[in-house]
């Protein structure tokens, strides 16, 4: 301790820059006063990088999605570039021609933003609410498997196939996801059946 | 992995390999190229003189690595020893004990003097020689310990500069494929800090982020939007200086939520021009917004102490 002081006490007094910067205790203060003069009018653009999984299939490739403004900060983020995730181990960086041109699948005006339906005999989709959507595909769907399930075929073997309405689901999800959509699809019944969790 | 593994390999898929962990100095060529760096960056920037001077420093870093005899490479041994225990090979508290590593030291303050300088970097420097063996392995303690005593500042930045020059060449003599990760944040080479991160554009690793060793200059691979300082992935956000015309800069901090601290990342992959150490400086700018913020600074240099 005390040849520590010792040692300390030796380079301040022979030494004439005693400042809390580098540049400050080398004599170069003047550089470093002009630098925070000039950047002081400017300020800090706040950027997000985040992890997601590409959406167009199952081999949900990784990526990395810019934006500016970071929504946990109160900001409205924008989406400003979306690349192939390096570190992800299924794709390593690459994207298909399909995900490359992500940002242009998030900003497209022809972008689904809500449920849509287009009635029997009409001519044009017309905006729904969740609630209804939901409802009326409940309801199709028991319709239709009321109407259609087949518990045995011609031999009387268990089978339990529901083979007249089909189901797909989206990559982007966990393994968690994929297995409950998977355990939620087959023990309806349904046989005609494809998200991530089939690969 | 041996040649008749059965393990499934994707990489083979589309020949997209793995990007390797480590990427090892080549002082020769590093120096140099900082050296470089520096002189551009010093012509159009309001720290000129500072660059000029950290230009001329590594100058002679870079005469010091074409001069000295090469260096022994570290024992095997120590080496399987160290990866074993997922330790660094290089054992900085032994390197400076060595009478190479004090050659280099001593032979560097001499060629310092040549340098043009202010006063204070004059006095401090002709302290520095004058100094006796046990002070100038105080300063290496110091400055292997990443923490530089803050009166001393300019004493230490050269003794500092002479380290990184041993530190490279010693990491040269490692096999990078034999290196193993340590911690977030540590050098698998030296356990050094690093300066900041680069995602770089390196055929075979476009893109992938290494980090930058201020000590060896090793860099390792750690992937993208993590904290460089705790490992967290929660929370990480990125700050930069406003461009006009909304275009996105190349040097930015990377903030943690986590830990509330920050280490810039330049991306070479959009600038190869970008240097670690030398951007690092010259970008001081985005250091004194980023003072006001609530984030602390972690990345460690030992030419932008302050910050």
């Amino acid at each position: 301790m005390n040849m520590d002081l010792s040692r300390r006490s030796f380079l301040k007094l022979t030494g004439a820059g005693v400042a809390a910067t580098s540049m400050g205790a080398l004599g170069f203060s003047e550089a470093e006063a002009a630098e925070i003069a000039h950047v002081r009018p400017f300020k800090l653009a706040t950027t997000t990088e985040t992890r997601q999984t590409c959406p167009y299939c199952s081999v949900a490739c990784g990526i990395i999605i810019y934006s500016k403004g970071d929504v946990r900060k109160g900001d409205n983020a924008e989406v400003m570039h979306i690349e192939g995730d390096v570190d992800h181990p299924t794709n390593r960086g690459t994207l298909c021609p399909k995900g490359a041109a992500l940002k242009d699948f998030v900003k497209s005006p022809t972008r689904l933003l809500y449920p849509m339906h287009r009635k029997p005999g009409s001519d044009k989709f017309e905006r729904m609410s969740w609630d209804e959507a939901l409802d009326r595909i409940a309801r199709l769907m028991k319709d239709d498997r009321d109407a259609n399930f087949l518990a045995k075929n011609e031999k009387g073997l268990d089978v339990n196939r529901w083979t007249t309405t089909g189901m797909l689901a989206a990559s982007a999800t966990s393994n968690e996801t994929a297995w409950a959509t998977f355990k939620f699809a087959k023990s309806i019944g349904i046989v005609g059946f494809d998200n991530q969790a089939r690969v | 992995m041996s040649v008749s593994s059965l393990q499934p390999d994707p990489s083979m898929i589309g020949g997209i390999s793995k990007v390797p962990f480590a990427l090892m100095p080549h002082p020769a060529r590093l120096f140099k190229e900082r050296a470089t760096r520096f002189e551009v960056l010093a012509e159009t920037s309001n720290l000129a003189p500072y660059l000029k001077f950290l230009a001329g420093i590594a100058r002679i870093q870079a005469d010091l690595v074409s001069e000295l005899a090469p260096l022994e490479p570290i024992e095997t041994g120590q080496a399987a020893r160290a990866r074993e225990g997922a330790m660094p090979p290089i054992d900085r508290s032994a390197m400076i004990l060595s009478d190479d590593y004090r050659k280099t030291v001593r032979l560097f303050l001499d060629r310092a003097q040549a340098l043009e300088m202010p006063a204070a970097a004059a006095e401090a420097l002709k302290a520095v020689r004058s100094a006796d063996d046990d002070t100038l392995a105080w300063m290496a303690e110091n400055v292997i310990t990443d923490s530089l005593p803050v009166e001393s500042l300019a004493h230490h930045l050269y003794v500092a500069a002479a380290t990184q020059v041993h530190a490279a060449r010693l990491a040269a003599t490692l096999d990078g494929k034999a290196l193993v990760p340590v911690s977030v944040g540590v050098c698998p080479s030296c356990g050094g800090k690093p300066a900041g991160s680069m995602v770089i554009g390196v055929q075979g690793a476009e893109g992938a982020r290494y980090a930058c060793c201020s000590c060896c200059a090793t860099m390792w691979n750690e992937v993208r939007v993590k904290c460089l300082a705790c490992g967290s992935t929660k929370g990480v956000g990125y700050r930069a200086v406003e461009i006009d015309g909304g275009e996105d800069s190349v040097i930015k901090a990377e903030t943690c939520d986590s830990c509330n601290s920050w280490s810039k990342i330049l991306y070479q992959n959009k600038n190869p021009t970008l240097e670690v150490i030398a951007d690092d400086v010259s970008s001081l700018g985005l250091d004194i917004l980023m003072k006001e913020t609530d984030y602390r600074r972690a990345g460690f240099n030992p030419f932008l102490i302050g910050y």
